[in-house]
C-alpha cells in the first residue's frame, strides 16, 4: 500500500483566483523521506495539508482529482483518524504552542494526553524526546515565552513524541541556526530509520541533498519533477522551477563546462570530496609519471 | 476526592517527574473543589448574616485565609486594588444618586443621603464578598489546576480548553498589543505622556491586534488538530491532583455544612 497516490489533483482554496495545485499527478511510497522543494508559492504547503487531510476538511475550496491516503479516499478518512495516523509539524512554530501548558514538559506531553497515554508512558517520551531534540533545559520554561527557535523545536519534539505511522514536515527549520538545523535532520533520519514514512518540505537543499531519498520539484502549483534526490538535483527540472541546486553540484557543472568535469555530480559535499580526492590522487600520479 | 499538586506535574526533574509535590502549605494544597465550596460557603454565609457586620466579616475571613495560605500580601494588594476601583466607585455612585430624607450636604446638583450611604456601603460591600471569593480563589488555585479538577468530573476537554484559552488570550494580546505599539514607537510616534496621548496612540492598533488574534484562530484549531485534541479517545493527564486526606474532606463538609445550617438556622429564626 503507497503512502499517498495523488491523480491529477488540482485545488483552489475559497474566494482564490488561481488554484494552488494544478493537475498533480504523484506516487509516494511508505518508508521513504520525500523531500518537497520549490520557491514561494509553489504549492508545497498546499501539497502538505492535502497529504494530512487538512484539505478538504480544514481548508475550504474546490477539490478536483483522487487523493488516496494510505489506500483509503482522502474523503473516507475521519478528521479524528487522520490526526491519530499523520504528525503535522507546520511552518509557523507561534502558533504551534497550544497555549494552555505553563511548562515546555506539559507542552510536549499534550498530544500524549489527547492519545490517551498512559502518565507513566508519556513521562518516558517527554524525556527521551527532549533529550533527542537537545531541549531538556527548556523543559520547566514557559512555551509562551520562547523564541521562535525554540517553539519551533517544542513544536517538533511534540509532534514526533506522538509517534505517528508518517509525518508531514513544513520547513521545521526556517527559523533554526545551521547547527540546530543540521540536528533536526539527524532525528529525522533517524525517524526514517524507524520505518516512518516522511514528507518534508524544506529550502535547505544541501540537507535536503544528504537526506532526501526521492525529491518532489513544485512550481506554481504543479511538480516539475519527481524522483530520487541525486538524479532530479542534476535534472533541468531544478533550474524550470528556480531552485537552487547544493553548491556542490553547481561546482561540478562549472567544472565541466570548462572541461575539468569530476567524472560525476556530487550532490553532498561527502560525494564531492571523493570525487575531488580521486581527482587530485589522478593529477598526483600524473605528475609522478612526468616527474 | 484528590487534591492538587499543581506544579508537581510539571516540574521535571533531571528529566523525570519529582511526583506529587506540595505547596507547603495545606491551604494551597487543598483539592481545587474543596477550596471553592470552602469560599462560596463563607460568601453565602457572609450575605446571608445581618449586614454590615457580616459582609465585613467575610472580607475579613478572606484576607485571614489568604494569610494563613501564604498569599496575604498578593492577595491583599489585589483586594486594595478592588476595593478602589470597584468598591469605592460603586459606593460613589450609590450614596450621591440614591434619594432619602436625611441629606448629608448638597454639591450642586448632588444630594448625598444617609439613606444613600447605607445603601451604597452595603452594595459595595456585597460586591466586595463575592470579589474577595472569587480573588482569593484564583490566588489560591492555578487555574489549569481548577480546570483539571473539572475535567475530572466529566467537565468536556473542549470547554476547558476554551476557558483555559480565553484567560491565555488577554496575556497574549496584551503582549501583541505592546509589540505594535513598540513598532509605532520606533516610527516616531508619540506613544507616551498624559493619559489623552497614550489613548490617542492605543486606540488605532486595537484593529491590527484584534484581526492577527482572529487569523490565529484558525491556525490555532489546526495545531490542536495536529495534537489529535479531537482523537476520540478519551484524555489522559501528566497533571496529578494530590489525593484529598479523610481529613481535607471531613472539614470541606463540616465547613460547608456548619454555614448552610446557620443560614438555615437564621432563615428559620426571622
Amino acid at each position: 500500500m503507497d503512502l499517498a497516490t495523488l491523480r491529477d489533483v488540482t485545488f483552489t482554496y475559497a474566494y482564490a483566483e488561481m488554484p494552488a495545485l494544478e493537475g498533480v499527478t504523484l506516487q509516494l511510497q511508505r518508508g521513504q523521506l520525500y523531500g518537497v522543494v520549490g520557491i514561494n508559492g509553489s504549492g508545497k504547503s498546499t501539497l502538505c495539508s492535502l497529504l494530512r487531510g487538512l484539505i478538504p476538511h480544514f481548508h475550504q475550496g474546490t477539490l478536483e482529482g483522487t487523493v488516496e491516503i494510505l489506500g483509503k479516499d482522502l474523503g473516507e478518512w475521519d478528521a479524528a483518524e487522520l490526526s491519530r495516523t499523520i504528525g503535522c509539524v507546520f511552518d509557523n512554530p507561534f502558533t504551534q504552542i497550544s497555549g494552555i501548558k505553563d511548562t515546555v514538559f506539559e507542552e510536549i506531553a499534550f498530544g500524549l494526553e489527547n492519545l490517551g497515554v498512559s502518565r507513566s508512558d508519556m513521562l518516558d517520551r517527554v524525556t527521551s524526546v527532549s533529550e533527542q531534540m537537545g531541549i531538556t533545559a527548556l523543559l520547566r520554561k514557559n512555551p509562551n515565552e520562547l523564541s521562535g527557535g525554540q517553539r519551533q523545536k517544542v513544536a517538533f519534539a511534540s509532534i514526533i513524541a506522538m509517534d505517528s505511522e508518517v509525518l508531514v514536515i513544513d520547513e521545521p527549520t526556517s527559523q533554526l541556526d545551521p547547527q540546530s538545523s543540521h540536528a533536526v535532520f539527524e532525528i529525522i533520519a533517524d525517524l526514517k530509520a524507524r520505518g516512518k514514512s516522511i514528507v518534508l518540505v524544506e529550502h535547505k537543499i544541501d540537507l535536503m541533498a544528504q537526506f532526501a531519498d526521492r525529491l518532489v520539484v513544485m512550481r506554481s502549483g504543479e511538480v516539475v519533477a519527481e524522483g530520487p534526490t541525486a538524479q532530479v538535483l542534476a535534472s533541468p527540472a531544478m533550474d524550470a522551477a528556480d531552485v537552487p541546486r547544493p553548491e556542490v553540484t553547481d561546482l561540478a557543472f562549472a567544472l565541466e563546462a570548462v572541461g575539468k568535469g569530476l567524472g560525476c555530480v556530487p550532490v553532498t559535499r561527502r560525494e564531492a570530496e571523493a570525487a575531488i580526492a580521486t581527482r587530485m590522487r589522478g593529477t598526483q600520479i600524473h605528475a609522478d609519471r612526468v616527474a | 476526592m484528590s487534591a492538587l499538586s499543581p506544579e508537581a506535574a510539571s516540574a521535571p526533574s533531571g528529566g523525570t517527574f519529582d511526583g506529587v509535590v506540595s505547596h507547603g502549605n495545606w491551604i494551597r494544597d487543598m483539592h481545587p473543589l474543596n477550596v471553592a465550596v470552602v469560599l462560596a460557603s463563607i460568601s453565602l454565609l457572609a450575605l446571608a448574616t445581618p449586614r454590615p457586620v457580616g459582609l465585613v466579616s467575610g472580607c475579613v475571613a478572606f484576607l485571614g485565609i489568604a494569610v494563613a495560605a501564604g498569599v496575604g500580601g498578593s492577595f491583599a494588594r489585589l483586594y486594595a486594588k478592588l476595593v478602589v476601583g470597584v468598591g469605592l466607585v460603586l459606593f460613589v455612585l450609590r450614596a450621591a444618586f440614591v434619594h432619602g430624607n436625611h441629606v448629608l450636604f448638597e454639591l450642586g446638583p448632588l444630594a448625598p443621603t444617609w439613606e444613600g450611604v447605607r445603601e451604597g456601603t452595603t452594595f459595595a460591600l456585597v460586591v466586595m464578598a463575592l470579589c474577595g471569593a472569587l480573588t482569593l480563589y484564583f490566588v489560591l488555585v492555578p487555574m489549569k489546576t481548577f480546570m483539571l479538577a473539572l475535567e475530572l468530573k466529566g467537565m468536556p476537554p473542549q470547554a476547558t480548553y476554551i476557558l483555559l484559552a480565553s484567560f491565555q488570550a488577554i496575556t497574549d494580546l496584551g503582549r501583541s498589543a505592546r509589540t505594535v505599539m513598540d513598532a509605532q514607537k520606533s516610527r516616531g510616534i508619540e506613544t507616551e505622556g498624559n493619559l489623552w496621548v497614550r489613548a490617542r496612540a492605543f486606540v488605532p492598533i486595537l484593529a491590527p491586534v484584534f484581526i492577527t488574534a482572529l487569523n490565529q484562530t484558525e491556525e490555532r484549531a489546526i495545531a490542536l488538530d495536529a495534537r489529535a485534541f479531537n482523537s476520540g479517545i478519551p484524555h489522559t493527564h501528566v497533571l496529578q491532583l494530590r489525593p484529598a486526606p479523610a481529613w481535607e474532606r471531613a472539614a470541606t463538609a463540616l465547613t460547608a455544612a456548619a454555614c448552610l445550617a446557620t443560614i438555615g438556622a437564621g432563615l428559620l429564626w426571622t
